[in-house]
């Protein structure tokens, strides 16, 4: 395979950008996940920097709001030593009145080597790339299609927890049409071996769930049955609004993760979710602050694992 | 203009393939078809085996003139389906503002012929100002020239409108051509409802979309005893229930797009969701792709349309979200569907594909351009000369449209138009080619 | 790439046992005794050359000296002349540095940029009181201005030769060999 060590201390890397998990395999994913581990210790030592990305030029260009993805991402840049610009953008390219292909030569222009990308439009960080003959661009977020570094950490936090992966059973819980990160996790817990389920109300389901290559089941317990780890997805409140649900009560009563949810899972499973979480609506503070709880170690994968993915795409030569 | 006689090629009537290798063209009318005709005075143009094939008709073009003519004007319009092999373009009435009145008519067809490029034909708006809400003056823009009375871009925005109209314009009047869509079921929608919108997140169009608008037509079709075309059909639900009001005896025709036929939903999911497929309706699945080629065997697809719908590039090249739909195809439609056929459905005959592009559309078309279509003596000489044997590489920086990008950009293709007439007179030759 | 071609065996397993053995001498002499010692392996080899020498010491003086592993992957200045990028390993320390007199180890000295690279990656760490550097093999060529502190044995080489210190744990056998690259 294309990312097993070629020989001591090499490999063949071959993803540049990073826009999904699509191409990836799975020894290229555990690659990355050992790297990340590596990375995971430069976070524990006094002096958390190492020299390995001085002079290269990230920059963060968030179209959408997202602290907590931007810090993480920014936190991991700067213990690489990179240089860290962030660019902020409210709203959609045509609303700041420029395109987007001017972005691309902007950004090239100023000398950019790493973009990371969070747009709310499907397919940007994709375009952004095809336009860009020198930077690569690291997605963060495209709409509802793509968030492939949540996928990563959510692989690398299961794995350090349960182990190897292969066969062990997932179930995904909540809006998995709109969701990107269910699409992301959906295609890495898949590609690595595990036994992915769907829950959640029927209209927040794609109509073709097996394109997805997964099974889904309208009882989030029978979903849960036998799994290792359950992920809940972030409900947003909006889409009560637009008459998917009826009610926080009852989508809370029937998917919400409480105890009793859990209890159908294999002892010991799991409880994940991407953040911010909604406390009473996906999951119960008894699950959210439980032992079998790993959210707050999500957030820490996050930055060793994007530390590995910025190391291993955008070191190097181009 | 005098007299053309074209030598040597394999002659389609506009119904299948004569035995006949020649036929003679003076001034704007096919004067005599046969085998070795000779005329000394008369152009001589040698075919060399050469499809000759009555001009193709393209019922369904966007020009965006008035009020877009940085994305396509009339003229260039023109030009674009001459360089595609279409002798005779029906421009959509969706422009800013709309043509919803015989002044608009007019300018249509005036900018047309200054074009003097393929034959503009007009089609007018069922709604005034393409509003959904009066009829617009339909008569008077069929004194004035409207083909086809259409709200395009959208549906006929009320069951009761649509009514109307389909009794106001009977039998005698232009078709009523319906643009099949459920708004509510589309509100929002990028793609096909299936693979690609699982895989994309991006929001679905369900097929129930246009089958519920297709349902709609033919009951009202059946209660008013008009006349319904639904353009660019998508879906094999949607056939089904069209190819049952066809059995029932209603007057309900139909057309599909030269990229439902050719293109599904795989391609914008192996694109990386690239602009250049979003298009209304969305490239459906594999097995709609299928149920349109069944649609054009069984004879329940009457015509197959372009549904040009170019943009600048400014517009167009946007992520996949942001972009707005629609393909422009006409420079090389033809070329997409004669290759695609001969690689996938080798077995269907040329004819057939002809057929839907020159006298089967033309019979949905007014009286008065019906001849269109065919090729007889005393007809007109609409002609697109075919090349089976030409391959050339899609390369849309040199269109005479104003478009700059398709699905088929830097694909070679095979089988291309290489020159076409107009009422006798030449308005595009393939240059490379001599 | 180039292939490399086995030239000639420098030293046989019972050589190099011979030269771990009087660097782990060497070394305790250098430092008086074990106090306050620690050996770092550079990584790879250098850190199966490092715990030999811990046994080696543990079996004369009856100490086990604190044995650590650094990779200096993060660290190299080449990185952005390197199309692919090298796989970083682990780096761990039984201890603190800070304070303690610390004996880097690693196969063969060359340019001296690794060590360099390591020099930076244990400042990162802490501040020892002191670090010296005890290798298998200098083949000189240097173009920093670093020097083996305890060498195993200089090998005068041309740029285009290749010294290859073989460890049992990894290659299956121990000895020390020369190859060239062929052109």
């Amino acid at each position: 395979m294309s990312a097993m060590p070629s020989e001591a201390g090499q490999m063949v890397w071959r993803h540049k950008s990073v826009i999904d998990l699509d191409t990836w395999t799975k020894e290229e994913l555990y690659f990355l996940l050992d790297q990340a581990r590596h990375m995971e210790n430069v976070m524990d030592r006094p002096i958390k920097k190492v020299p390995v990305l001085r002079g290269k030029m990230c920059v963060n260009l968030f179209f959408e709001n997202s602290t907590r993805t931007r810090v993480s991402f920014e936190l991991a840049e700067k213990m690489l030593s990179a240089d860290v610009v962030n660019w902020s953008v409210s709203g959609s390219s045509t609303a700041k009145g420029e395109t987007m292909r001017d972005t691309a030569w902007t950004l090239e222009a100023m000398g950019a080597d790493i973009v990371v990308m969070r747009h709310g439009a499907v397919g940007a960080p994709q375009y952004l790339a095809s336009k860009l003959k020198r930077a690569i661009v690291l997605n963060a977020g495209d709409g509802t299609h793509a968030h492939p570094t949540q996928a990563l950490l959510d692989l690398y936090t299961a794995w350090k927890h349960l182990g190897p992966l292969e066969g062990k059973k997932i179930a995904l819980i909540g809006d998995v049409l709109h969701s990107r990160v269910a699409r992301s996790d959906v295609i890495g817990f898949k590609t690595i071996g595990c036994d992915v389920v769907l829950s959640g109300p029927p209209t927040m389901m794609p109509r073709d769930v097996e394109a997805l290559g997964c099974k889904y089941e309208r009882d989030p317990r029978k979903a849960v049955e036998g799994a290792e780890m359950v992920y809940l997805l972030r409900i947003q409140r909006e889409r009560q609004q637009d008459g998917l649900f009826p009610s926080v009560d009852e989508y809370h009563t029937w998917w919400g993760a409480d105890e009793d949810l859990m209890s159908y899972a294999k002892p010991g499973a799991l409880a994940m979710h991407p953040g911010p979480i909604n406390r009473g609506v996906e999951i119960a503070s008894e699950v959210a602050d439980g032992h079998q709880s790993v959210i707050l170690e999500q957030v820490r994968s996050g930055v060793a694992i994007r530390m590995a993915l910025l190391y291993l795409c955008g070191g190097g030569a181009r | 203009m005098g007299k053309i006689l074209f030598s040597g090629f394999k002659i389609f009537n506009g119904t299948e393939f004569l035995k006949d290798d020649s036929l003679l063209v003076e001034d704007e009318k096919v004067v005599k078809i046969g085998s070795g005709l000779t005329c000394s005075d008369a152009e001589l143009v040698e075919g060399g085996g050469k499809i000759l094939s009555p001009g193709f008709i393209d019922l369904h073009a966007h020009f965006r003139d008035p009020g877009g003519e940085w994305n396509e004007d009339i003229s260039s319009g023109a030009n674009a389906g001459a360089a595609g092999g279409f002798t005779t373009l029906v421009a959509m009435p969706n422009t800013k503002p709309a043509i919803s009145e015989p002044s608009l008519v007019e300018y249509v067809l005036s900018h047309g012929k200054a074009a003097k490029a393929s034959r503009i034909l007009p089609a007018g708006c069922v709604s005034k100002d393409r509003e959904g809400k009066e009829m617009a003056e339909l008569l008077k823009m069929a004194e004035a020239g409207a083909v086809f009375f259409t709200d395009d871009g959208a549906p006929v925005a009320t069951s009761n409108l649509l009514r109307l109209a389909l009794l106001y314009t009977g039998k005698d009047e232009p078709r009523i051509m319906e643009h099949p869509e459920e708004v509510s079921l589309f509100k929002g929608g990028q793609v096909h409802e299936g693979r690609v919108s699982a895989l994309s997140g991006l929001k679905g169009i369900p097929v129930a979309s246009e089958e519920i608008d297709v349902a709609r037509g033919i009951a009202l079709t059946r209660e008013t005893g008009g006349r319904i075309h639904f353009t660019h059909i998508s879906s094999k639900g949607a056939l089904g229930l069209i190819r049952q009001a066809k059995k029932e005896g209603l007057d309900v025709t139909c057309d599909t797009t030269f990229h439902h036929l050719t293109l599904n939903e795989n391609a914008v999911i192996n694109s990386g969701y690239n602009s250049r497929y979003k298009v209304n309706p969305p490239l459906r699945s594999a097995g709609d792709q299928a149920a349109l080629w069944e649609g054009l065997q069984d004879g329940t697809i009457n015509a197959i349309v372009t549904d040009h719908a170019p943009w600048h590039m400014d517009e167009k090249d946007e992520p996949f979200q942001e972009a707005p739909f629609g393909i422009a195809s006409l420079e090389c439609a033809v070329a997409v569907l004669l290759d695609y056929k001969e690689k996938n459905y080798p077995n269907i005959p040329l004819e057939l594909l002809l057929t839907k592009m020159t006298s089967s559309p033309a019979s949905l078309l007014p009286e008065k351009w019906q001849t269109l279509g065919r090729l007889d003596e005393g007809s007109f000489a609409d002609i697109t000369i075919i090349d089976k044997e030409r391959t050339r590489i899609v390369d849309c920086q040199t269109w005479k449209s104003k478009a700059r990008c398709c699905p088929w950009e830097g694909i070679a293709l095979t089988a291309w138009p290489v020159a076409t007439y107009v009422e006798g007179r030449k308005i595009w030759e393939d240059d490379e080619e001599l | 790439m180039a292939e490399l071609r086995e030239k000639a065996q420098l030293m046989s397993a019972q050589d190099l046992n011979r030269v771990i053995r009087r660097i782990a001498n060497e070394i305790v002499e250098q430092n008086k005794g074990t106090d306050n010692m620690m050996l770092v392996g550079i990584h790879r080899r250098g850190v199966y050359l490092a715990r030999r020498i811990q046994k080696i010491i543990e079996e004369v003086e009856g100490v086990k000296v604190p044995c650590g592993e650094l990779d200096i992957t993060l660290y190299r200045d080449d990185l952005t002349t390197l199309f692919e990028q090298p796989m970083v390993h682990s780096t761990r320390m039984p201890q603190d540095i800070s304070g303690k007199k610390v004996f880097l180890v690693d196969d063969v000295l060359y340019t001296g940029r690794t060590v360099r690279a390591a020099l930076e990656a244990l400042v990162d760490l802490g501040r020892p009181a002191q670090v010296q550097l005890a290798v298998i093999i200098d083949r000189g060529h240097r173009e920093l201005p670093i020097h083996a502190d305890i060498c195993g044995k200089n090998v005068p080489t041309s740029k285009n030769e290749v010294i290859e210190v073989r460890v049992s744990e990894l290659d299956g056998k121990d000895e020390v060999v020369i190859c060239e690259r062929d052109a």
